[in-house]
């Protein structure tokens, strides 16, 4: 519980209605789309950059942790407080400051909802390369906290990519610009430090994104396999037969009748994977890329290979393929998410050893995969109420980040480590890299404010001791 | 203390005798701004940088990283240099698969070696850095420099998805990863791509790469700077995909004679449009190029390779003329050629995709004339929204302008440089704090 005095001086920076202290207002501000939880003591809703400044001024003075949050679909606790303390809602700031088309530049609020914005730039033939899954409802200031990336990163990259600006609140209070309109400002890259440090460095309060022109022309090649390691293989090799792809993305059987369940959308439910691969770019060339991916599709042994021409075709799987995160909720009350990676050759055989893991926890797992980036989201579904069976999901899930690090891929991908995977991080990082990985930390954060719990382990005592000798 | 002397002893140790230069002629051919080193050692192995890097601390000896040594003229003129640490013996590529579409290798590794290995799979990795594929792959990371294919394909930092790092605390560290995507943790590899080894040592890369195109083709046409503006601002608004569109001035042209197709006499602009993909795709980037700039010439293959090399060639840093690096936004590139053309002699080259204008005094310039020109150049890119930075040139100039102009967060940087650098060993000071 905040004191008295500092509520009311919360109240004085943002205005009385938008700190919220009642506990069903604090309820729903206490989880975000991961199991994390944690009951924050406040709510701030703050308008402007000066505002924020001003909250976090205050939450420096009191030492009080502070976690930003945008739509809260996190995956990984990021947006949960775990420790309590203020949360920092950015949904008053969504506003798109400029649209500059010539420039190819956008100025935006990090509250802005990544889908709305796409249907603000389209028309300027533009758009915003990074497309979660969520975007209908995540925002810009989430992604470039979580770095995100979506079915399209394949090839055009990441969310650090496509910054170029960051107003950036430092957890002391105090207002920064890194990078500006032009590229290679001099100096240490300090937005690519801050984008993906979720939250843990503080809170970009005005975001210069670089958009791109939009492709010319889509086309989907579907694949549908009886195995789901066939159809990494031919993921593999569309790869290394030097096919660019937009995106190449895996269902599996669960996840297909989670979708059916939910939005019939006519997916082979009696088939063990289906194979989404969209190629963009010049008309005259997509016919050419189609057919040869769906020749490789054959080759690896596809039962059926469709080539989709129809726009209506491509929104509909688009639509079915977005939704399964949701769907997949359906199938049981509950479901750890993972998000391991793995290096692209490695697919076929993780594909199968996680089906031994499946076998081995008794657990279902539905799986689905960005598999052109060997990004690898298995959701393993439990249900709460048996307290046994959300043991068997949780080592299921520790065996797939152990055989991911095995093979050289990382704990996650795109969904962030937030407060579900800090302990993991030794599996891929020595603790020498994750000492220099905590230097960062300090530099933006010394008093360890900013969305505490995430990202890193906690410090063990020898290394706490060392660092105070 | 430990001496001098005592230290030089230790470093041999460490290396080997036939991996120690410390007379002063042969010391001399290293210097960088005309400054020797006191000594070069040649270590083979990660052990051996981390051994190095802790002796010079020891012995509080500054270290400077060479790499092919094309580039050492970038930054502030070097303090004192101790140890210069050169790469080239960290040569090997430590993992390849080709359907990964990743490639791991040492820091020495020259760009022009990597591209062979790759290059049997019809793979390549997008860096065309200034100057030549002779550079290091560490070099190249470590300054972040690019070419006229970043439109396309983007920087090294977008492209280096993990890295080795041998710290002057002596700790060998892990950043990022090999896979494509990864957002495990912070993204430390930042600290170190494009700060000139002033926060660590890189030892190893990995980096995305990308299918060789079936074909490619250089379009290019000498045009007046308002139809080489407009040409430009309709491509890189266009949904062609081009590779790299370029515009050099008449001076720059000259240079090129030996393999452009086209002349531009004084007051005109040369426009390369770099197309590539499968054969339909260059058709196609053809036709619409042709519709909009009349009288295009064009070049293929190999024609079209020598065109880019030597166009990297211009823009390479020699030392000796002072090359400035401008960045602005992308349409503020005609502006910024303008006030660059303004500049009796200077050669001048416009990268529209990026809004990078790159311009070079007239060689044998006094130094009073080129100041003001580059004082002036400053002054329009900042003007524009965007900075300046002086990419090479003669020490007495690089003395008389501050090379990185107003740093932003200078502050920031200072800290972030203690922290990986407590015993500010790194660097010579060559970065901006």
């Amino acid at each position: 519980m905040l004191d008295r005095k500092l509520l009311k001086s919360l109240e004085r920076v943002v205005g009385r209605q938008y700190v919220l202290t009642q506990p069903a207002d604090l309820l729903v501000y206490s989880y975000d789309s991961s199991t994390a939880r944690g009951m924050p003591d406040a709510v701030v809703l703050p308008a402007s950059t000066r505002e924020v400044s001003a909250v976090l001024k205050l939450c420096s003075q009191h030492q009080i942790p502070f976690v930003a949050r945008g739509a809260g679909t996190n995956l990984s606790g990021g947006a949960a407080p775990v420790h309590g303390g203020l949360v920092v809602g950015v949904s008053r700031m969504s506003k798109v400051l400029s649209i500059d088309a010539a420039n190819q530049i956008a100025v935006v609020q990090p509250g802005v909802v990544n889908l709305q914005f796409q249907a603000m730039v389209a028309p300027h033939g533009l758009q915003f390369c990074p497309d979660p899954a969520s975007q209908k409802v995540s925002t810009v200031g989430g992604n470039v906290a979580e770095n995100a990336g979506g079915p399209h990163c394949l090839k055009y990259g990441v969310t650090v990519n496509h910054i170029l600006g960051l107003t950036v609140v430092m957890p002391s209070g105090e207002v920064r610009q890194f990078g500006s309109t032009a590229l290679d400002p001099p100096g240490y890259d300090l937005v690519g430090l801050f984008v993906g440090s979720e939250g843990t460095f503080g809170i970009a309060t005005e975001i210069t994104l670089k958009l791109r022109p939009l492709p010319e022309g889509t086309q989907v090649v579907v694949g549908i396999f009886d195995t789901l390691e066939a159809s990494g293989r031919a993921v593999s090799t569309i790869i290394g037969q030097g096919i660019v792809a937009a995106a190449l993305e895996i269902m599996d059987r669960s996840t297909m009748e989670a979708v059916e369940a939910s939005f019939p959308s006519g997916l082979p439910t009696d088939a063990e994977a289906f194979l989404l691969i969209e190629l963009d770019g010049l008309k005259e060339v997509l016919d050419a890329r189609a057919e040869r991916c769906a020749q490789i599709c054959r080759e690896a042994g596809a039962r059926t290979v469709e080539i989709g021409k129809a726009p209506a075709d491509r929104e509909r799987l688009w639509a079915a393929r977005k939704s399964a995160f949701g769907a997949t909720a359906r199938l049981s009350p509950a479901m750890l998410v993972n998000d391991a990676t793995v290096p692209r050759t490695r697919i076929p055989e993780v594909v199968r050893q996680m089906q031994e893991i499946e076998r081995k926890h008794r657990v279902r797992i539905a799986k689905v995969f960005h598999a052109g980036d060997g990004n690898l989201h298995s959701n393993i579904l439990y249900d709460r109420a048996h307290p046994e069976e959300m043991e068997r999901a949780k080592a299921a899930s520790v065996d797939i980040f152990h055989l991911c690090a095995s093979v050289g891929g990382t704990i996650t991908g795109e969904h962030g480590v937030g407060s579900e995977k800090p302990e993991y991080m030794s599996l891929i990082y020595s603790p020498d890299d994750l000492a220099a990985q905590r230097k960062l930390k300090r530099l933006f954060d010394p008093a360890g404010l900013a969305n505490p719990g995430k990202v890193l382990p906690a410090e063990t005592e020898t290394t706490m001791a060392g660092a105070h000798a | 203390m430990i001496g001098l002397t005592q230290t030089l002893h230790r470093f041999e140790e460490a290396v080997g005798e036939r991996h120690l230069l410390t007379a002063t002629a042969a010391v001399a051919s290293y210097a960088v701004d005309g400054q020797p080193p006191v000594a070069v050692a040649f270590p083979g192995s990660a052990d051996e940088v981390a051994a190095l890097l802790r002796l010079a601390v020891e012995g509080r000896l500054s270290v400077l990283v060479r790499g092919a040594g094309s580039h050492l003229c970038l930054g502030a003129p070097p303090k004192p240099i101790g140890l210069l640490l050169a790469l080239t013996r960290l040569n090997g590529i430590v993992a390849y698969d080709a359907e990964d579409l990743t490639v791991t290798a040492q820091a020495g590794m020259s760009l022009a070696t990597l591209q062979k290995t790759v290059g049997a799979h019809r793979q390549m990795l997008p860096f065309d850095p200034p100057g030549s594929d002779s550079a290091t792959l560490g070099g190249i990371v470590s300054t972040n420099l690019t070419g006229p294919m970043r439109m396309r394909y983007g920087a090294p930092r977008d492209l280096v998805i993990g890295m080795r790092v041998a710290l002057s605390t002596g700790e060998v560290i892990k950043t990022g990863g090999r896979t494509v995507k990864n957002v495990a943790g912070y993204d430390l590899g930042k600290v170190f791509i494009g700060s000139l080894g002033s926060a660590g040592v890189i030892l190893e890369i990995t980096a995305r790469l990308t299918p060789r195109p079936e074909a490619e083709a250089v379009l290019c046409a000498a045009l007046s700077p308002k139809e080489a503006a407009e040409a430009a601002a309709w491509l890189v608004g266009s949904r062609l995909e081009p590779t790299s569109c370029e515009i050099i001035n008449h001076v720059a042209a000259q240079r090129l004679r030996a393999v452009l197709p086209v002349t531009a006499e004084a007051g005109r602009q040369v426009i390369l449009i770099g197309v590539s993909g499968e054969r339909v795709t260059l058709e196609r980037q053809e036709r619409d190029v042709r519709e909009r700039i009349a009288n295009c010439a064009r070049l293929d293959g190999d024609d079209a390779r020598g065109v880019w090399l030597r166009a990297r060639g211009l823009t390479g840093a020699s030392g000796k003329s002072a090359l400035i690096r401008a960045s602005v936004p992308v349409s503020s590139v005609p502006a910024m050629m303008e006030a660059a053309c303004a500049l009796d002699g200077w050669m001048t080259v416009g990268r529209a995709g990026d809004g990078l204008v790159l311009a070079s005094a007239p060689p044998e310039q006094e130094l009073a004339a080129t100041l003001r020109g580059l004082t002036s150049l400053r002054a329009r890119s900042v003007a524009l929204g965007g900075h300046a930075v002086l990419e090479s040139g003669p020490v007495d100039l690089k003395r008389e302008f501050a090379v990185w102009g107003e740093v932003p967060n200078a502050d920031l940087m200072r800290q972030l440089k203690q922290s990986y650098d407590p015993a500010d060993v790194l660097g010579c000071g060559r970065f901006v704090v």
